[in-house]
């Protein structure tokens, strides 16, 4: 899909992440019918249950019907009452004020009060439990309960980003108290399905839980059969053994929109991907020699080539309809004449510049892409090779020990923009890998966590990525397109999308047939 | 006795080395489990918090003590990434690998002893040729070329079977079998053809021999010349290679399993390593090279059953 395109889909329609639509013979809609068991094509192996510690989009994809969070957000991203009817921020915004819902039921059957949240969010800020989002409440000063429904967290500084953060189970989840233990291998929580079982590798088993808050789900039952093979996830929905899958391999959607007896949805952003270079290598100190590479990268023959097309060339990880997303952004187009006169000027002749790119096996994309951008570096006269690594390989070599030059990543559900700048492209950012160190950006992250008002706050963000852009700190690539292929009897499919891309949500999804 | 005690004492001793070897070279590969953990949403400090919490940072020889410890007291201890009991998950997943090892085997034994035997018996006419190509085939082809093709007609073609997952016989035990069918078959046909080439070439040295020549001379019929006589003197070799084959089927299991999503011991394993779960690779790789050598000594005891001449000692 071309830019142009794309702005024109996200100025039609609103919402943090877009559906493109529904393809094929989703039966006439008629209303909603209860029972039945849902069996889902799951397209990755879940791991720790905890909701706290674990960090991988697999176990956050099929928690997200066990949980609840304190906050949520709409389509558009904003911050909306959940477990909280309501909430508010003081006036110095140090003092959030949570009004709890009264008779909140848990699947162990006790009714949630404020103990319960108290309980979670002293867990996950506790650095012995090892909860990815602890830092979070690292500004946390104290948590009361004065009563049984109210929760008053005060913080020691503004912190701009702390309500969005609550608002995915990461960091908001509540848990009723002392579960915690069990969490890791039976997670309890209060969401529109109960955790029955998982045979480990195999499939998760979920079942309706009648006494949810927002009114009991549709479906009976859920099974989520772990399929990491895409292929065979393909021929089981292809067979009936399955109601639908989700990530269709980019080069078999054509061939599923074409069957007349299975529907695709299909939305973005699922997450989004970019190029990155080691800023203490010394060729890519120079910002030269950065933007030489990025005008050696056609990304729209890039995104046909790695992803047959399936999805958006963006300048701009902000997620397209957040307040922060800088349309003004363009990408640059492939100039490699432009490239070689860069890298001269930086002092680098043909063949004097070689580099290496460490390129994980665990998104085969990327490999595909890096094999595409190879030939252009050559082109431009730079001696690359690639190396392949395993998911391991390359989190330890390139996320914990830096030791690459050049690399390529993606990340799923970074839609609050603290969490996607300040992590990654402030210098103490928790996710700065690159070692990237630029004053400026460093200001504006850090002057945007103490920035509460969100016009000034998204101003800020977009200033952030034109200094990303015109300095080339990264290569910002494409927003990459979700989807799911499912039998024409499953139905609620345009409600099944939570709005940060990655999380499918069941509570009003139901078989036409049961 | 005395013969059996022994093996079962080397074996530990192989097991305990096993271990220890396993241990220092998962602990040699680069990166660890918290970090796989974590996966992109770590930062320092937590992957720090997470290691202490693990155990990660005391020394090797403490982590090593503190397994091989509660190994001996029958505590598994717990896959790190996954949270769960490992005594529970290696019974289940040993199930699921055991019933395809079986199965496969079973169907392996069952075409290719008598298509071997057919093969001697008409050595170097039409039947042979025919015999030997099927066998061939079956041995230059790979199994998940099988799988696909065994997929494709019975699955996706004639709907008669699941093209995917595995179901536990004890919940089950129809569907069970139903789900084990389509990759045994694959597994099996591989090894068939391995067995036929075995069983024709011994009993084509068997018939050939004196002993053959006197019991037809005798005026036995042409059966019970072949079947008792020829194959009972060549079950023993065809059964040293199929107990060969039983360790050979737990390594090469993973691509089936993986084709068929049927997850066993061959998938459990490669999560471990790709997770960097100690504990997980330590008690799957342990149980995994307990199982080859029990199947080794129990071919061997075999042996003294068939052919009474053999004496263990």
């Amino acid at each position: 899909m071309k830019r142009r395109d794309f702005l024109k889909t996200t100025s039609a329609l609103m919402g943090g992440t877009v559906l493109y639509g529904l393809t094929g013979p989703a039966q006439a809609q008629s209303e909603p019918v209860r029972g039945g068991t849902l069996i889902w094509g799951h397209s990755e192996t879940t791991q720790n249950l905890d909701m706290h510690q674990t960090g991988t989009a697999s176990t956050g994809r099929v928690l997200q019907n066990v949980h609840d969070s304190i906050v949520t957000v709409d389509q558009d991203l904003n911050v909306i009452p959940n477990l909280a009817e309501s909430f508010e921020q003081s006036e110095d915004g140090l003092t959030y004020t949570f009004r709890l819902r009264p008779g909140v039921m848990f699947h162990n059957g006790k009714t949630l009060t404020s103990a319960d949240v108290k309980y979670s969010f002293d867990r996950c800020r506790n650095p012995d439990t090892g909860a990815v989002n602890f830092e979070v409440f690292n500004a946390v000063d104290s948590i009361e309960t004065p009563d049984d429904l109210t929760v008053i967290v005060t913080l020691t500084s503004v912190n701009a980003p702390f309500l969005s953060r609550l608002a995915e189970n990461g960091a908001g989840v509540v848990m009723p108290e002392g579960s915690g233990d069990e969490q890791g291998n039976t997670p309890v929580g209060c969401g529109p399905f109960r955790f029955v079982r998982r045979e480990f590798g195999n499939e998760v088993e979920l079942e309706r839980f009648d006494d949810y808050w927002g009114g009991p789900a549709y479906l009976d039952r859920i099974i989520a059969r772990e399929i990491t093979e895409p292929t065979v996830r393909l021929t089981g929905l292809r067979t009936g053994e399955l109601h639908m899958i989700n990530d269709i391999p980019a080069d078999r959607i054509a061939e599923i929109e074409g069957a007349d007896d299975l529907q695709v949805v299909s939305w973005f952003p699922l997450n989004w991907d970019f190029v990155n270079f080691n800023h203490e290598f010394e060729p890519f100190k120079n910002p030269k020699v950065r933007e030489a590479f990025d005008h050696m990268i056609d990304k729209d023959v890039l995104l046909e080539g790695a992803l047959w097309g399936q999805g958006a060339v963006t300048a701009s990880p902000s997620y397209p309809t957040s307040a922060s997303f800088n349309s003004d952004l363009g990408q640059r187009p492939q100039d490699i004449e432009k490239a070689k006169a860069l890298l001269a000027e930086a002092g680098y002749g043909p063949n004097e510049l070689s580099v290496v790119f460490k390129v994980t096996t665990n998104y085969p994309y990327h490999v595909e892409a890096a094999q595409i951008m190879l030939e252009w570096f050559r082109m431009a006269g730079v001696d690359a090779s690639i190396e392949q690594l395993t998911w391991s390989d390359w989190l330890s070599q390139v996320w914990v020990d830096k030791d690459f030059q050049i690399s390529m990543m993606n990340f799923f559900t970074l839609w609050e923009p603290d969490f996607l700048y300040y992590s990654l492209w402030n210098t103490e950012g928790a996710f700065n890998y690159r070692k990237i160190s630029h004053p400026q950006v460093d200001a504006l992250t850090a002057k945007a966590r103490v920035t509460v008002d969100p016009t000034e706050r998204a101003a800020i963000y977009k200033d952030v990525q034109q200094i990303i852009h015109d300095d080339t700190l990264d290569v910002v690539l494409w927003f990459r397109n979700g989807t799911i292929g499912a039998q024409p009897a499953v139905q609620g499919l345009d409600t099944i999308v939570h709005p940060n891309g990655s999380n499918l949500r069941f509570h009003k999804v139901w078989l036409a047939e049961a | 006795m005395s013969y059996i005690l022994n093996r079962v004492f080397s074996m530990m001793l192989t097991l305990f080395l096993i271990s220890a070897i396993t241990f220092a070279v998962t602990n040699i590969l680069p990166g660890d489990v918290a970090m796989m953990i974590m996966g992109t949403q770590s930062n320092p400090e937590a992957l720090a918090g997470l290691r202490e919490t693990l155990g990660l940072n005391d020394p090797l020889l403490v982590q090593y003590g503190r397994w091989i410890g509660g190994m001996l007291t029958g505590d598994w201890g717990s896959s790190l990434v996954f949270k769960e009991p490992i005594a529970p998950l290696l019974v289940q997943k040993m199930t699921a690998s055991g019933l395809l090892v079986l199965f496969s085997m079973a169907i392996a034994l069952t075409c290719a002893v008598p298509l071997g035997v057919w093969a001697a018996v008409h050595a170097n006419r039409w039947q042979d040729t025919a015999a030997s190509s099927t066998a061939m085939l079956g041995v230059s082809l790979p199994d998940f070329f099988w799988g696909i093709m065994l997929i494709l007609l019975f699955a996706r073609g004639l709907g008669w079977l699941p093209s995917s997952g595995f179901v536990d016989p004890a919940e089950d035990l129809g569907a069970a079998i139903r789900h084990a069918l389509l990759p045994s078959l694959a597994l099996g046909l591989g090894l068939m053809a391995h067995l036929t080439r075995m069983t024709r070439a011994t009993m084509t040295g068997i018939l050939k021999q004196e002993f053959i020549r006197v019991a037809r001379a005798k005026g036995l019929n042409e059966g019970t010349v072949v079947w008792r006589y020829g194959l009972a003197n060549a079950v023993g070799p065809v059964m040293t290679v199929a107990g060969l084959q039983v360790g050979y089927l737990f390594g090469s299991i993973i691509v089936i399993e993986s084709l068929f999503n049927y997850t066993g011991m061959g998938w459990l394993t490669y999560q471990a390593l790709l997770n960097r779960d100690i504990p997980l690779i330590q008690a799957s790789v342990f149980v995994i090279a307990a199982v080859v050598m029990l199947a080794n000594l129990i071919v061997d005891l075999l042996y003294a059953v068939v052919d009474p001449r053999i004496r263990l000692s």
